[in-house]
């Protein structure tokens, strides 16, 4: 294949927007996406919500540094100042290039796009499309990348760098459609492919598919991992799907109730009830369920929220997609019996280690979305800064991929070394003497990490979490493919997506571990409260000669200093 | 879900899943497998196709993503019916199979079929590079990022409904003339085609248009209602197509598209007699020298066996003609006035 100048891997928000501005920035480059699903299909349109931008539609008093000042604080200082100011100050002209692009946003009375308050933001800043934000997003950029006439490889899935000594040669990437193993030599590589959420399985509310693929592939070429024990956890995820009830349901009223009856939430937040900040309620129904006031189920513990109260007409006209959901994945409508519920892995704040540039340290490789950590999330991300991260960082990435690529020679892989990669692929999967069955091994990964590495965590848990998930890779080594079949093997592909969980889960496990403080959405019974003396700092994660090794990396600061928490 | 034991539990059934398979590289035509799994009040089609893949077989091969009903790719037929497999109940797909206990699992129609309940999404793609299913801004490049456009919530709604298409494609595989047609638009193109001309911001509705009213485009759709019926989102998508014919007759004035004539020819004919003059209609909605040439072998045949219409003088009016025509001048004046306040 003739050498590319920028291969993109992922075809979510950060991916496309990529691909556009590298176009725009020179049109004569060679430009390709990679997505292992169709680009309308990524993670990017569950979004709902919507993105910040102090535009000031609608608080006129809002401005640039009031949303650098929550996003610093949200993050429980551990966000670097210096990419905070880049994520905000871009946010009013990215979120106007959409609308100027076509993306459908709501609007406000003068017709300008409309905005409502989110959690933990100071002013109604965020944007929004009905509850359908991010899904006509990823409309509007795949559209527009049509029109471009951005060339795309739908359904690769991606495999390995192909690195030589400190700069990546290009990709290598598996064809669904026909099994064949490819090499796409190129100068840059950005990796886009979304979060790492889906390794607590069925307790995550993402895609299937969000299994860190991006953060794999760079974690295995040797590039540095950071602060990969930050995952944001959702109080209320459907019991057997983990899907998201949004937060508008106890908005609207909704209880929160245990198999006692009780309105527990007032043990933990008199005053706020079932409106308390996101982290403390998810921790209060895991501290019901493991207290056991949950109900029992096959598909395990959880919790009851009840709307049967609010009558069949609020129901029907503010929550109408919730009751729909409810009915469509639980069996159950809302108006007449509670909905069952328990907190749900939903975001991942850590990835791999970008500079403001989304440079990764192994040259012409660069890493954008939530596939990244610049950081602008810190210990824990606000409502409305996601969709806001990948647009953003996706653009500057195509930016700088565009203007950097120059720089490097035009990549080429060999077919000795295809051979080699197609050869750790398949290594053994087939074979009779492999006997373990991903189905389960993906299981009891989510399994042991929901309950050792999740909203809880304590010295002893962790080191359980580690043991299981060491010897789930030594099961792994002797795990089977069934389907023997090159066209469409999506046994095999699971099977790889397994193989990458399993890499990160060892660095999120091991920076929990490491990491004896209790900041943002990682919270250690063992040590309670955040140590700025001690702990102020990101967690780097390398892999060397197959093992985790731990580094750290200080935090920038700028104009705000370190202050306590509270709202 | 669990192992099937005691079938007489509260909320528990056994369900046979017949599923169709195809390998391409080693079977010459597809065939169906059955699996028989035990099924809990509350599950969806999708969790029943990956309890098999991950206990009984894990060859079959179907695509899925989010399972939460937005990405759009589970789109399949189960009980002949096009939809999400994650949003379809066992339960409620049950209550309605005609084989109790059975369901039946196929992929969508109308695309290539690749493996199992995959099929091939790049036609609909390339459908929509074709019809310019994007926005061609009228700002240019270089001047965006700096100011919103001003858009009222009546515009915004203009295509509200339109932007919730996830491109599941189960209009696409229930569409009547894809069947007969590969190259048909699709519905799902038309749709999309639509949300972009009523958008004030696009700088081409013209030459969108213009493509949508040729040959496999907007005039083919026979008004069958399969794709509205079928689709997972409730989108009017009739509404859509009925748009674009109306935006192409009135608005750009296209009436020279046989079409356009048809449709005229329909409007003429219900408004002078109540009913249609048939044995004229192809003449005045193609022309006399291509119906010459396509239908007079045909029209010597139907006259052999007595079966031709009657030649338009000897076509009567409708009983209450007088009444309906009242009714008929009163109707289009009422779709007049709607549109004009629509197109401020």
């Amino acid at each position: 294949m003739k050498p590319f100048d920028i291969v993109i891997v992922g075809g979510g928000g950060a991916g496309l927007y990529a691909a556009m501005e590298a176009m725009k920035t020179n049109p004569s480059l060679n430009i390709a996406v990679l997505s292992k699903v169709y680009p309308n299909r990524s993670h990017t349109s569950a979004a709902q919500g919507g993105a910040n931008a102090a535009l000031g539609n609608k608080a006129k008093d809002d401005t640039v540094e009031m949303h650098i000042f929550d996003t610093i604080k949200g993050s429980d200082y551990l966000a670097d100042q210096d990419a905070v100011d880049v994520l905000c100050s871009e946010a009013p002209k990215i979120i106007r290039e959409l609308e100027n692009m076509g993306t459908p946003w709501s609007r406000m009375e003068d017709n300008t796009i409309a905005q409502r308050p989110f959690g933990g933001a100071g002013r109604p800043r965020c944007c929004y499309c009905s509850d359908k934000t991010g899904h006509t997003i990823l409309q509007t950029l795949y559209e527009q990348c049509l029109k471009k006439g951005v060339i795309f490889f739908n359904e690769y899935f991606a495999l390995n760098l192909s690195v030589k000594g400190s700069r990546s040669r290009g990709l290598i990437a598996m064809n669904m459609k026909t099994g064949n193993v490819e090499a796409f030599p190129a100068r840059t590589v950005i990796l886009a492919t979304g979060g790492y959420a889906k390794m607590y399985w069925n307790r995550s509310s993402n895609a299937a598919g969000n299994t860190g693929d991006g953060q794999a592939i760079a974690y295995r070429a040797g590039i540095p991992m950071k602060d990969m024990e930050f995952v944001q956890f959702h109080p209320t995820g459907l019991r057997k799907s983990g899907l998201l009830v949004t937060e508008g349901a106890r908005g609207e009223g909704g209880y929160l109730i245990n198999r006692n009856g009780e309105r527990f939430m007032a043990r933990y937040a008199k005053e706020k009830m079932e409106l308390g900040p996101r982290d403390l309620v998810s921790r209060s129904l895991e501290t019901e369920i493991l207290e056991g006031r949950g109900f029992d189920s096959p598909a395990g513990k959880y919790l009851h929220l009840d709307l049967t109260h609010l009558g069949a007409d609020l129901i029907k006209s503010r929550l109408p997609q919730i009751r729909e959901m409810c009915m469509q994945f639980e069996g159950v409508d809302p108006i007449d019996e509670p909905i069952p519920v328990r907190p749900t892995a939903h975001y991942s704040m850590g990835g791999i280690d970008t500079d403001n540039f989304t440079r990764t340290i192994m040259e012409g490789v660069y890493a954008a979305g939530e596939c990244a950590c610049v950081s602008v999330h810190g210990a824990n991300r606000l409502g409305g800064n996601s969709l806001l991260d990948i647009l953003v960082f996706g653009r500057i990435a195509g930016h700088t991929a565009a203007e950097e690529a120059g720089k490097f020679e035009p990549g080429n892989i060999s077919e000795a070394e295809l051979k080699e990669h197609v050869e750790e692929m398949r290594g053994g999967m087939h074979a009779s003497g492999h006997h373990e069955r991903y189905g389960e091994l993906r299981e009891e990964l989510g399994q042991t990490l929901a309950l050792n590495v999740g909203i809880f965590r304590e010295a002893s848990l962790l080191k359980r979490g580690i043991q299981d998930i060491a010897e789930l890779k030594e099961r792994f080594k002797k795990v089977r493919v069934t389907d023997t079949s090159d066209v469409f093997n999506t046994n095999l592909m699971q099977v790889l997506e397994l193989k990458n969980m399993l890499d990160l889960a060892e660095t999120v496990a091991a920076g929990a571990s490491a990491r004896e403080e209790s900041r943002g959405s990682h919270t250690r019974i063992d040590f309670p409260v955040r140590d700025d003396a001690k702990w102020h700092k990101h967690t780097l994660a390398t892999r060397v000669k197959g093992n985790v090794v731990l580094g750290e990396k200080p935090v920038t600061m700028g104009r705000y200093e370190l202050q306590e928490r509270t709202y | 879900m669990t192992a099937p034991t005691d079938q007489h539990r509260e909320g528990k059934k056994d369900v046979t899943f017949r599923i169709f398979r195809f390998n391409p590289q080693v079977d010459s035509k597809p065939y169906f497998d059955d699996y028989t799994i035990q099924v809990e009040r509350g599950i969806t089609v999708l969790r029943s196709l990956n309890y098999i893949k991950e206990h009984i077989d894990a060859s079959i091969s179907f695509r899925a993503f989010c399972q939460a009903g937005i990405c759009g790719s589970c789109g399949m037929r189960v009980n002949g019916l096009s939809q999400l497999a994650c949003t379809t109940q066992v339960w409620d797909v049950l209550a309605k199979s005609r084989e109790p206990g059975i369901i039946k699992v196929e992929p969508l129609r109308n695309l290539p079929l690749i493996k199992d309940l995959i099929v091939d999404m790049d036609p609909l793609v390339d459908k929509m590079k074709h019809y310019s299913n994007w926005i061609d801004s009228t700002m240019p490049e270089s001047s965006m990022g700096k100011k919103e456009f001003l858009i009222s919530e009546e515009e915004f709604l203009r295509y509200d409904k339109a932007t919730d298409c996830i491109l599941c494609a189960s209009c696409v595989s229930e569409c009547s003339i894809l069947r007969a047609n590969k190259e048909y638009v699709s519905p799902a193109v038309l749709l999309k085609s639509y949300r972009m001309n009523v958008d004030s911001r696009d700088a081409i509705h013209g030459e969108r248009l213009a493509e949508l009213v040729k040959d496999h485009g907007v005039w083919d759709c026979t008004h069958c209602y399969r794709c509205q019926e079928s689709c997972v989102k409730s989108i009017p998508i009739m509404d859509a197509i009925h748009g674009i014919r109306e935006d192409a007759i009135e608005l750009r004035g296209m009436k020279d598209t046989s079409g356009s004539k048809h449709a005229e020819a329909f409007m003429s004919d219900i408004e002078k007699k109540g009913k249609l003059v048939e044995a004229t209609l192809p003449i005045r909605t193609n022309g006399i020298v291509w119906t010459l040439q396509n239908l007079l072998p045909m029209a010597v045949k139907m006259i052999m066996k007595r079966r031709t219409p009657p030649p338009p003088p000897l076509v009567k009016s409708a009983k209450g003609i007088k009444i309906f025509r009242e009714m008929f001048r009163e109707m289009t004046e009422h779709v007049r006035q709607d549109h004009k306040s629509h197109k401020k």
